[in-house]
Protein backbone atom coordinates (compact mmCIF):
# COMPACT_ATOMS: atom_id res chain seq x y z
CA UNK A 1 0.00 0.00 0.00
CA UNK A 2 1.39 3.36 -0.91
CA UNK A 3 1.92 5.62 2.05
CA UNK A 4 -0.65 8.38 2.28
CA UNK A 5 -1.35 8.29 -1.43
CA UNK A 6 -4.84 6.87 -1.61
CA UNK A 7 -6.01 10.02 -3.31
CA UNK A 8 -9.43 9.81 -4.91
CA UNK A 9 -9.40 10.00 -8.69
CA UNK A 10 -12.20 12.45 -8.43
CA UNK A 11 -10.03 15.08 -6.75
CA UNK A 12 -7.42 14.77 -9.47
CA UNK A 13 -10.03 14.99 -12.19
CA UNK A 14 -11.53 18.09 -10.59
CA UNK A 15 -8.14 19.76 -10.47
CA UNK A 16 -7.57 19.04 -14.15
CA UNK A 17 -10.99 20.49 -14.93
CA UNK A 18 -10.10 23.61 -12.90
CA UNK A 19 -6.86 24.07 -14.86
CA UNK A 20 -8.68 23.69 -18.17
CA UNK A 21 -11.38 26.14 -17.05
CA UNK A 22 -8.78 28.74 -16.00
CA UNK A 23 -6.88 28.43 -19.27
CA UNK A 24 -10.13 28.56 -21.23
CA UNK A 25 -11.35 31.58 -19.30
CA UNK A 26 -8.07 33.41 -19.89
CA UNK A 27 -8.16 32.62 -23.59
CA UNK A 28 -11.84 33.63 -23.89
CA UNK A 29 -11.28 36.91 -22.01
CA UNK A 30 -8.28 37.83 -24.10
CA UNK A 31 -10.10 36.84 -27.27
CA UNK A 32 -13.16 38.92 -26.32
CA UNK A 33 -10.97 41.93 -25.52
CA UNK A 34 -9.32 41.69 -28.90
CA UNK A 35 -12.64 41.21 -30.71
CA UNK A 36 -14.09 44.28 -29.01
CA UNK A 37 -11.23 46.46 -30.10
CA UNK A 38 -10.78 48.10 -33.49
CA UNK A 39 -8.32 45.33 -34.35
CA UNK A 40 -10.90 42.83 -35.40
CA UNK A 41 -8.68 40.82 -37.67
CA UNK A 42 -9.53 37.47 -35.96
CA UNK A 43 -6.74 34.98 -36.66
CA UNK A 44 -4.10 37.65 -36.93
CA UNK A 45 -4.40 38.14 -33.17
CA UNK A 46 -4.41 34.48 -32.26
CA UNK A 47 -0.65 34.34 -31.48
CA UNK A 48 -1.14 37.27 -29.09
CA UNK A 49 -4.10 35.57 -27.41
CA UNK A 50 -2.16 32.34 -27.03
CA UNK A 51 0.92 34.23 -25.87
CA UNK A 52 -1.05 36.13 -23.23
CA UNK A 53 -2.62 32.89 -22.03
CA UNK A 54 0.79 31.27 -21.83
CA UNK A 55 2.11 34.19 -19.76
CA UNK A 56 -0.85 33.97 -17.36
CA UNK A 57 -0.39 30.22 -16.94
CA UNK A 58 3.39 30.53 -16.59
CA UNK A 59 3.01 33.23 -13.94
CA UNK A 60 0.49 31.09 -12.06
CA UNK A 61 2.79 28.07 -12.13
CA UNK A 62 5.78 30.17 -11.06
CA UNK A 63 3.76 31.61 -8.17
CA UNK A 64 2.65 28.14 -7.17
CA UNK A 65 6.28 26.94 -7.16
CA UNK A 66 7.46 29.89 -5.09
CA UNK A 67 4.54 29.41 -2.73
CA UNK A 68 3.03 32.85 -3.36
CA UNK A 69 -0.41 31.43 -4.05
CA UNK A 70 -2.68 31.32 -1.02
CA UNK A 71 -2.93 27.90 0.59
CA UNK A 72 -5.92 25.92 -0.59
CA UNK A 73 -5.52 27.21 -4.10
CA UNK A 74 -3.17 26.23 -6.89
CA UNK A 75 -0.57 23.63 -5.99
CA UNK A 76 -1.80 22.82 -2.53
CA UNK A 77 -5.34 21.91 -3.45
CA UNK A 78 -4.68 18.82 -5.52
CA UNK A 79 -5.28 15.16 -4.92
CA UNK A 80 -2.16 14.66 -2.86
CA UNK A 81 -3.30 17.29 -0.41
CA UNK A 82 -6.80 15.91 -0.46
CA UNK A 83 -5.42 12.53 0.51
CA UNK A 84 -4.04 13.94 3.72
CA UNK A 85 -0.43 14.27 2.58
CA UNK A 86 1.38 17.13 4.23
CA UNK A 87 2.14 19.87 1.72
CA UNK A 88 5.70 20.16 2.87
CA UNK A 89 6.62 16.54 2.18
CA UNK A 90 9.44 14.83 4.06
CA UNK A 91 10.59 16.96 7.00
CA UNK A 92 14.18 17.10 5.81
CA UNK A 93 13.40 18.26 2.26
CA UNK A 94 13.19 21.99 1.57
CA UNK A 95 9.58 22.97 0.94
CA UNK A 96 10.18 24.60 -2.43
CA UNK A 97 12.08 21.56 -3.67
CA UNK A 98 9.32 19.27 -2.48
CA UNK A 99 6.80 21.43 -4.27
CA UNK A 100 8.78 21.16 -7.48
CA UNK A 101 8.75 17.38 -7.17
CA UNK A 102 4.98 17.45 -6.61
CA UNK A 103 4.49 19.65 -9.67
CA UNK A 104 6.61 17.33 -11.79
CA UNK A 105 4.66 14.31 -10.53
CA UNK A 106 1.46 15.93 -11.74
CA UNK A 107 2.82 16.07 -15.26
CA UNK A 108 2.99 12.27 -15.21
CA UNK A 109 0.04 9.92 -15.71
CA UNK A 110 -1.95 9.64 -12.45
CA UNK A 111 -0.83 6.40 -10.83
CA UNK A 112 2.69 6.56 -12.24
CA UNK A 113 3.15 10.12 -10.94
CA UNK A 114 1.91 9.18 -7.48
CA UNK A 115 4.23 6.19 -7.37
CA UNK A 116 7.24 8.28 -8.52
CA UNK A 117 6.54 10.86 -5.84
CA UNK A 118 6.03 8.24 -3.13
CA UNK A 119 9.31 6.55 -4.05
CA UNK A 120 11.10 9.90 -4.06
CA UNK A 121 9.62 10.71 -0.66
CA UNK A 122 10.64 7.32 0.73
CA UNK A 123 14.18 7.64 -0.55
CA UNK A 124 14.68 11.28 0.42
CA UNK A 125 13.55 10.61 3.96
CA UNK A 126 16.26 7.96 4.37
CA UNK A 127 19.17 9.33 2.36
CA UNK A 128 22.07 11.09 4.11
CA UNK A 129 21.60 14.85 4.35
CA UNK A 130 24.79 15.50 2.37
CA UNK A 131 23.45 13.52 -0.59
CA UNK A 132 19.89 14.79 -0.49
CA UNK A 133 20.40 17.84 -2.70
CA UNK A 134 22.09 15.81 -5.44
CA UNK A 135 19.35 13.18 -5.22
CA UNK A 136 16.60 15.79 -5.68
CA UNK A 137 18.49 17.32 -8.62
CA UNK A 138 18.79 13.89 -10.21
CA UNK A 139 15.04 13.36 -9.83
CA UNK A 140 14.30 16.72 -11.44
CA UNK A 141 16.86 16.28 -14.23
CA UNK A 142 15.55 12.86 -15.20
CA UNK A 143 11.93 14.02 -15.01
CA UNK A 144 11.39 15.31 -18.58
CA UNK A 145 12.54 12.02 -20.12
CA UNK A 146 10.58 10.09 -17.54
CA UNK A 147 7.40 12.07 -18.22
CA UNK A 148 7.65 11.27 -21.93
CA UNK A 149 8.42 7.62 -21.21
CA UNK A 150 5.52 7.27 -18.80
CA UNK A 151 3.04 8.88 -21.15
CA UNK A 152 4.25 6.68 -24.00
CA UNK A 153 3.74 3.61 -21.80
CA UNK A 154 0.35 4.89 -20.70
CA UNK A 155 -0.80 5.44 -24.27
CA UNK A 156 0.39 1.97 -25.28
CA UNK A 157 -1.26 0.43 -22.23
CA UNK A 158 -4.57 2.08 -23.04
CA UNK A 159 -4.34 1.17 -26.70
CA UNK A 160 -3.58 -2.48 -25.92
CA UNK A 161 -6.65 -4.70 -25.75
CA UNK A 162 -7.19 -7.07 -22.86
CA UNK A 163 -6.93 -6.69 -19.10
CA UNK A 164 -5.06 -3.62 -17.86
CA UNK A 165 -1.99 -3.89 -15.70
CA UNK A 166 -2.10 -1.96 -12.45
CA UNK A 167 0.00 1.22 -12.53
CA UNK B 1 21.58 -5.07 -13.02
CA UNK B 2 24.67 -6.67 -11.51
CA UNK B 3 23.52 -5.50 -8.10
CA UNK B 4 20.24 -7.36 -8.52
CA UNK B 5 21.94 -10.36 -10.10
CA UNK B 6 24.29 -10.84 -7.17
CA UNK B 7 21.41 -12.49 -5.34
CA UNK B 8 18.36 -12.70 -7.62
CA UNK B 9 16.12 -13.81 -4.76
CA UNK B 10 16.97 -10.77 -2.63
CA UNK B 11 14.73 -7.73 -2.72
CA UNK B 12 16.41 -4.33 -2.82
CA UNK B 13 14.92 -0.89 -2.34
CA UNK B 14 15.78 2.33 -4.14
CA UNK B 15 18.41 3.70 -1.80
CA UNK B 16 20.11 0.32 -1.49
CA UNK B 17 20.27 -0.01 -5.29
CA UNK B 18 21.52 3.54 -5.62
CA UNK B 19 24.33 2.82 -3.15
CA UNK B 20 25.21 -0.47 -4.86
CA UNK B 21 25.31 0.95 -8.37
CA UNK B 22 26.71 4.38 -7.59
CA UNK B 23 23.88 5.90 -9.63
CA UNK B 24 21.82 8.82 -8.41
CA UNK B 25 18.28 7.74 -7.44
CA UNK B 26 16.76 9.88 -10.18
CA UNK B 27 18.94 8.10 -12.72
CA UNK B 28 18.25 4.62 -11.40
CA UNK B 29 14.47 5.05 -11.28
CA UNK B 30 13.83 5.23 -15.08
CA UNK B 31 16.07 2.18 -15.56
CA UNK B 32 14.14 0.19 -12.97
CA UNK B 33 10.86 1.34 -14.46
CA UNK B 34 11.91 0.19 -17.91
CA UNK B 35 13.13 -3.16 -16.58
CA UNK B 36 9.83 -3.60 -14.77
CA UNK B 37 7.92 -2.71 -17.92
CA UNK B 38 9.91 -5.35 -19.82
CA UNK B 39 9.10 -7.90 -17.12
CA UNK B 40 12.69 -8.37 -15.96
CA UNK B 41 12.02 -6.90 -12.55
CA UNK B 42 9.07 -6.97 -10.21
CA UNK B 43 8.39 -4.55 -7.39
CA UNK B 44 6.13 -4.15 -4.38
CA UNK B 45 5.50 -1.68 -1.59
CA UNK B 46 6.84 -2.65 1.80
CA UNK B 47 4.04 -3.66 4.12
CA UNK B 48 4.76 -1.52 7.16
CA UNK B 49 3.02 1.12 9.19
CA UNK B 50 4.86 4.37 8.36
CA UNK B 51 3.88 5.86 11.74
CA UNK B 52 5.32 2.95 13.67
CA UNK B 53 8.48 2.84 11.55
CA UNK B 54 8.75 6.65 11.48
CA UNK B 55 9.57 6.53 7.78
CA UNK B 56 7.58 6.03 4.56
CA UNK B 57 7.26 2.53 3.13
CA UNK B 58 9.97 1.42 0.73
CA UNK B 59 9.48 0.08 -2.76
CA UNK B 60 11.30 -3.23 -3.10
CA UNK B 61 12.62 -4.55 -6.43
CA UNK B 62 13.54 -8.11 -7.33
CA UNK B 63 14.56 -9.84 -10.55
CA UNK B 64 11.97 -12.19 -11.99
CA UNK B 65 13.03 -15.72 -12.99
CA UNK B 66 12.97 -14.78 -16.66
CA UNK B 67 14.61 -11.45 -15.92
CA UNK B 68 17.54 -13.12 -14.15
CA UNK B 69 18.22 -15.34 -17.18
CA UNK B 70 17.88 -12.47 -19.62
CA UNK B 71 19.98 -10.16 -17.48
CA UNK B 72 22.78 -12.72 -17.25
CA UNK B 73 22.70 -13.18 -21.01
CA UNK B 74 22.62 -9.44 -21.62
CA UNK B 75 25.57 -8.82 -19.33
CA UNK B 76 27.55 -11.64 -20.92
CA UNK B 77 26.71 -10.23 -24.35
CA UNK B 78 27.80 -6.76 -23.30
CA UNK B 79 31.20 -8.10 -22.23
CA UNK B 80 31.75 -10.29 -25.31
CA UNK B 81 32.18 -7.67 -28.06
CA UNK B 82 34.97 -5.96 -26.15
CA UNK B 83 36.89 -9.23 -25.77
CA UNK B 84 36.26 -10.17 -29.39
CA UNK B 85 37.42 -6.78 -30.59
CA UNK B 86 40.62 -7.01 -28.54
CA UNK B 87 41.33 -10.48 -29.89
CA UNK B 88 40.73 -9.25 -33.43
CA UNK B 89 43.10 -6.33 -32.91
CA UNK B 90 45.69 -8.63 -31.37
CA UNK B 91 45.40 -10.93 -34.41
CA UNK B 92 46.15 -8.00 -36.68
CA UNK B 93 49.05 -6.90 -34.55
CA UNK B 94 47.15 -3.86 -33.24
CA UNK B 95 47.57 -4.87 -29.64
CA UNK B 96 50.66 -6.50 -28.25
Amino acid sequence: MMPGLDSPKEARRKQRVRVVVVIGACAATASAAVDGSRFNASWYWMPWVLGLTAIVVFTGVAMAISGDLPRGRGRGSGSLRASGRDDDGPVAVATYRWRMLVMVSRMMPGAAGRRWLAEAESLLSEIAAARRGAAIRSYLLSAPRLVLMMWAQEVLRRARPGPRRPG
Amino acid sequence: MQALLRDPTKEMYGLELSDETGLQPGTAYPILLRLEHEGWVTSRWEDVDPRAEKRPARRYYRLTAGGAIQASAALAGARRPKGAALRSLAGRGGVA
